[in-house]
Formats: C-alpha cells, structure tokens, sequence
C-alpha cells in the first residue's frame, strides 16, 4: 500500500491555517501538510453529538473519492481521526468555476469555454465509467487548482468557495441544473441527469449568468420548456407516465441561436444534444468527449493558461490604485447602465455606485465572503431580480437578457 | 461491472493468502493459533449474518460487513480489536456504505438481545462503544470502503451457462454464502469465487460444463484451487464444534 502509516498521522502534521468556510457537515480549513510541503483542505467532520456516527453523506464521499482518482477530480489525499472527529484533508484548490463565471474581469474566450467544458466532462466521465453519478453538478463544485486543472468536487468542500447563505443558493442552485425527469419527479434516472447538469454549466459560460433559473420547480420547467418548447410526446415518449407529469401550455421553441447568438455551429450542435429531453437519446458524457466540437478550432485553451480570478493579496493591492473602477468592470457600467436607465432610472446608479466601496472592502477577504456581493452587484445591474422578487414579468425579463446576452460575448 | 473491478481499489488490495493467514503477534503471544484465527473470524461471520437477520439489512451487506471484518483482522489484533465490537460495528458501517442504514440504537438493542452463551457473551457494548470502533475500523479499513461481490457474477454466469434453473440457482448461492465463512473474498477476484461455486455445482448434480468452462477466458486452475479450498472447508467444517470456539476465544481472554 502506497498510504503513509496511520500511526505516525497525527494532526500536528498539518499547520493549520486560516478557515476557508464551512460545509453542512463541518469546518473546513487550509493547512500545510509538513511532510510533503504542499498545501491543503482540511475539512472536519462533525460527529459530536450525533447518535449516529460518521455522517453518511461524509462516509459516501469518502467511499466515492477513494474509488475515484482522476486529473479532473479532487483528490482525497489523506483521513484520520483527531480528538474523536473525522478529518478529512483534501488538495487545495484556488477557486471554482462559479468565480470564474461570475468575475466580470474576466473574458472567456471560446477556446477558454471549451477547455473548461472538456474538463468538467472529463471528470464528469470517470464517475460515469465508474458507476457514479455525481448528482450535484453545478459551478461552485468544479474547483479550479493553481495550475489551472478542474476538477469535480463532490458536495461538501465546494460549498466552502460558496455564498454564506448556504440554504439558499443550495437549493436554487441545485434547481437549476435539474434536469426535466427529475422535476417531474423520476425515481428512476441515470447519468442523464449530470450531462443536464453540464450542458446548464455549458450555457452558464457562454453566457455569464445561470441559464435557467426557475424560482421554484414547477417555475424551472417553464424556463425550460420557455428556452426549447414544451416537450411534445414524439420528442420524449415517457414523459406523461412520469410520477409529477402535469401538462404544461404548449410554447414553442425559439431558436438555440437566438439564446445563444455568439456560439459556434458546433458549440450549439453540443448543447442542443446535451439538452435533449428524452435521457434515453441525450448525448452520453463519454459522446460529448468525442463531439467534433472538441476537435474542431480553436483548440481548448492548456489549463495553466486559463483565465482565473486574481489572487485576493493582488487584487487588494490593485484597488488601491485603480480606485472604485476596478471592481464594477468599467465595460459593464458602460454597456450595461444605459439599459438600466432606461429602465428603472438613475436610483440603481446611485445603488452600484455604494456597493463598490462594499465590494472592495469584500475583496480583501476569502472568496466564500466575496462572492455573494458581485452576486447581487449582478442582480441588479442586470435589472433581473433575483428569482425571490419579481418584479418584472418573466417574459420582460427574458427578452432583455437575450439582449444582454449579445452584448456579453463582445470583449471590448 | 467486471470492467469496473480491475480499476477499483478491491481488486488492488487483493492479498495473497500467506498474507491473510497471519496471527497477529499480540494475538500470538496468547496462544492463538491459525486455526483458532479462522475459527473466531468464522464464527463472526455467522454472527453477521445472525444480527443482520434481526436488523433487516440485504444480503449485500452482509457480504460487506464480513469483508470488512476480515480486511480489519489482515491488519490489527483481535486483542486490540475485540471481534464482539468489531463484528457488530462492520455490520454498521457496511449498512452505512451499502446506503441501507441501520440505526446503531436498533443494532445495540438486538447485540443485547442476541446472546445466548455467557462464555462470549455480546452484550456488554453500548452505541458509543460502536460509534468510537466505527471510527477505528474506518482507519484501519484505510478508508477503502467499495467492495465487489460475486453475487451479480453468478447470476450473469449462470445465465450464460444456461445453468439458471431454480436448483442451481440455490445451490450455488447457497455455496457463496458459504464463501464468506472463509478468507476467500480477500484474495480472489469475485467472477472467480462465482465460477468455483459453479463448478461445484455442475459437479454435484452432474451437469457438462466442461465446454463452457473450456469457451471462458479463465484460468481454470485457479477455479480449481478455489473450489478444492471450499471442499476442504466442508470437509473440516463439521470438526468446529462450539467448544472449540469458546476455547478459543477464552484464549484471547477479553474482558467480560
């Protein structure tokens, strides 16, 4: 066996070091593994006062993690118990995806989208080979590594890089990479429902935002069904024999490239297969890999030249100079003001122009504290609500996010 | 599902089994010997099987619980690890793995109800008790957790042989359940204990396999191998009375 002793494990191996966040299951924190130098995730489980023993949601990711070893998936490096808790130390990763999405310093290039797709499929199919389904596919648990690399993440870790209101984003997050079986109610479901979940990752690159974000399940369907039509039984044939079935109005389908306008042919050919309704005929993980969009130009961008968010030490450093700017991208209140003036008038101005000096203060702390502020600095530029308050009507609120989609993929 | 065990960590950590008959010194010292070894772990098995009968739980895991039982004594003592802790703590831990979990307070509840001989009696563990093994067997488990069974094989095998008819299909589950009573599961590929338990069988009610066995791509002396060790278990299986395991175990000379 390649595993160090157990017996000479203890925790003063580790240094430990700042807390990162806490998952639903314990704290986790970053250390340095003396022995090796390197640093790492420490997340403690919990077992305290709980009658039964070693969370189960814990042990399932232990089971699974040891099993899987990839590139594309997070390493469980070591476990030991200490002072009667589980400890599990996991690599340490910078950021996640949801950062990446969400930084509007950020460009993606196509060649950037199809390298983070590949990887997310990628990982994606190591867990499928190996009869895993991940189940919880979504930005914030595909962490990105100091050299680039992507990796699956199960539930647990990747909320340490999440918002603190955990409930919330949990749960409107989970909704919506759902896929339509599952909101239907389907006991039964297969490895379909992560390729759903990839194709909403997929869309969120190209777009820059969550691409269906139902407010509550039956809502999530109406998106759905509003961005590629009501399902027609020829389409998908078992769909009214699902548990949850209701019949929906018929709406019918604008075109994938009117949401999508400044993807490729090929990049659009992808995400109508992974988005296909019937899991019996979406497109496999291991199919997607092969799809000629991957071998068609440009290349996917080497991971160690992919565009991340800046280390928090720069970015502190950085405000000081470039001053309020910085932080609301200037492209953005350029681009994006005008809309919202016309819109709800000079108050949100007013409103952007305080969450600035917020926003810099946030960017001198770990990421799980930043994050929800570009998140609702987001919200209201884009003058889409969060999901909790409409305000405008869905179908005001869908033409003017494909018109902001257009203006998304422009860099300037 | 056969492509899946060659990459998993079961199939890495197969032992030889000069490696899986190892007294542990601790236990040495005591005066066990190989064969009080496999004679308590043996009866633990049994005891596995017993408690998981209470509690509900698929047969499964009860092939979970044994392989754990065994992997933890290829690595600890059972001075150290008292298998009346660690048997019923395997059965926890495996219902956990095998996503059918049992309640430790149910589990405890039946550990009490359970004994009947006071020469090694059960009942002294209360759930704390299992919940701190539980972290303990984790360890020495080293935290590998998926085991492959060969219970799928043999249907699937079965089927291909054209051997599925009601009688051999109890017959050798029957023979695999048996399996567990041995060291087995530690050191062979599970198609392999399946094709032994076949092999037997066909034997035993006269059924030609011999062109079946010829179209596989095995190694038949390794099914051969595996099959003589669980006739010979048969065979000495009648020599394990009660009163050897009870020595056996007052050897080890636990706590009450």
């Amino acid at each position: 066996m390649t595993e160090l002793d157990f017996s000479k494990k203890v925790a003063d191996r580790y240094l430990k070091r700042e807390v990162l966040g806490e998952g639903t299951y314990g704290v986790v924190f970053k250390a340095i593994d003396t022995k090796t130098g390197q640093t790492v995730a420490i997340k403690k489980i919990r077992l305290g006062k709980q009658k039964e023993g070693v969370n189960f949601t814990a042990l399932r990711e232990i089971k699974l993690l040891k099993e899987l070893k990839d590139p594309n998936i997070i390493e469980l490096i070591d476990a030991f118990p200490h002072k009667g808790n589980l400890h599990l130390v996991f690599e340490f990763m910078e950021t996640d995806l949801e950062a990446v999405i969400r930084d509007r310093n950020i460009f993606l290039s196509p060649a950037d989208i199809k390298s983070y797709l590949q990887m997310t499929l990628k990982g994606l199919a190591i867990c499928h080979k190996k009869w895993v389904l991940h189940r919880d596919m979504k930005p914030n648990n595909l962490l990105i590594g100091s050299n680039g690399q992507l990796k699956l993440a199960d539930f647990g870790l990747a909320r340490i890089f999440g918002s603190p209101d955990r409930k919330f984003t949990h749960q409107v997050f989970a909704r919506w990479y759902r896929a339509p079986e599952l909101l239907f109610g389907t006991k039964q479901y297969g490895s379909g429902v992560d390729v759903w979940a990839a194709a909403c990752i997929f869309a969120e690159l190209l777009l820059r935002r969550p691409f269906l974000q139902g407010s509550s399940d039956i809502d999530q369907l109406g998106k759905i069904f509003a961005a590629f039509g009501t399902p027609t039984p020829s389409q998908w044939p078992d769909m009214v024999y699902l548990p949850d079935y209701v019949e929906y109005q018929y709406v019918p389908s604008p075109t994938l490239r009117s949401l999508f306008p400044m993807a490729s042919d090929d990049a659009l050919d992808l995400l109508s297969k992974m988005f296909t309704y019937d899991p019996k005929s979406r497109i496999s993980v291991q199919q997607a890999l092969e799809h000629r969009y991957f071998s068609s130009a440009p290349p996917p961008t080497n991971p160690d030249k992919l565009p991340r968010p800046a280390p928090k030490r720069e970015s502190r450093a950085s405000d000081s100079h470039d001053g309020p700017t910085v932080l609301s991208p200037p492209r953005k209140s350029r681009r994006v003001m005008p809309e919202r003036d016309g819109f709800e008038g000079a108050y949100q101005v007013d409103k952007v122009g305080d969450h600035v000096g917020e926003m810099r203060q946030a960017a001198g702390e770990n990421t799980s504290r930043n994050e929800p502020v570009p998140m609702s600095i987001d919200f209201s530029i884009f003058g889409a609500k969060p999901p909790n308050r409409p305000t405008i009507n869905s179908a005001d609120r869908t033409h003017l996010k494909r018109k902001l989609d257009l203006e998304f993929q422009h860099p300037e | 599902m056969a492509a899946n065990f060659w990459t998993s960590s079961h199939y890495k950590q197969l032992l030889d089994q000069e490696e899986v008959d190892v007294v542990h010194p601790l236990d040495k010292e005591k005066g066990i010997t190989l064969e009080d070894f496999k004679h308590i772990k043996m009866h633990m098995a049994n005891y596995i099987w017993k408690l998981a009968q209470h509690v509900k739980v698929r047969q499964r895991v009860v092939a979970t619980a044994v392989t754990y039982m065994r992997r933890v004594y290829t690595r600890k003592s059972m001075t150290e690890y008292d298998p009346r802790l660690v048997a019923p703590t395997c059965l926890y831990l495996a219902s956990k793995a095998e996503e059918s979990t049992v309640q430790a307070r149910l589990l405890v509840f039946y550990l009490k109800k359970l004994y009947t001989d006071e020469k090694y009696r059960y009942d002294r563990y209360e759930i704390k008790d299992i919940l701190e093994m539980e972290m303990k067997i984790l360890e020495a488990l080293n935290y590998y957790l998926v085991v492959f069974h060969p219970y799928r094989a043999l249907s699937q095998l079965l089927q291909d042989a054209n051997l599925n008819d009601i009688s051999m299909t109890q017959l050798t589950w029957g023979l695999l359940n048996d399996t567990y009573k041995m060291d087995l599961i530690l050191v062979h590929a599970p198609h392999l204990i399946a094709l032994a338990c076949i092999y037997i069988a066909s034997v035993l009610r006269e059924k030609d396999t011999t062109a079946w066995f010829e179209e596989l791509r095995v190694d038949m002396n390794v099914v051969k191998n595996i099959s003589m060790e669980i006739l010979d278990f048969y065979e000495n299986h009648r020599m394990i009375t009660d009163d050897r395991i009870i020595a056996a175990f007052s050897k080890l000379n636990l706590k009450p």
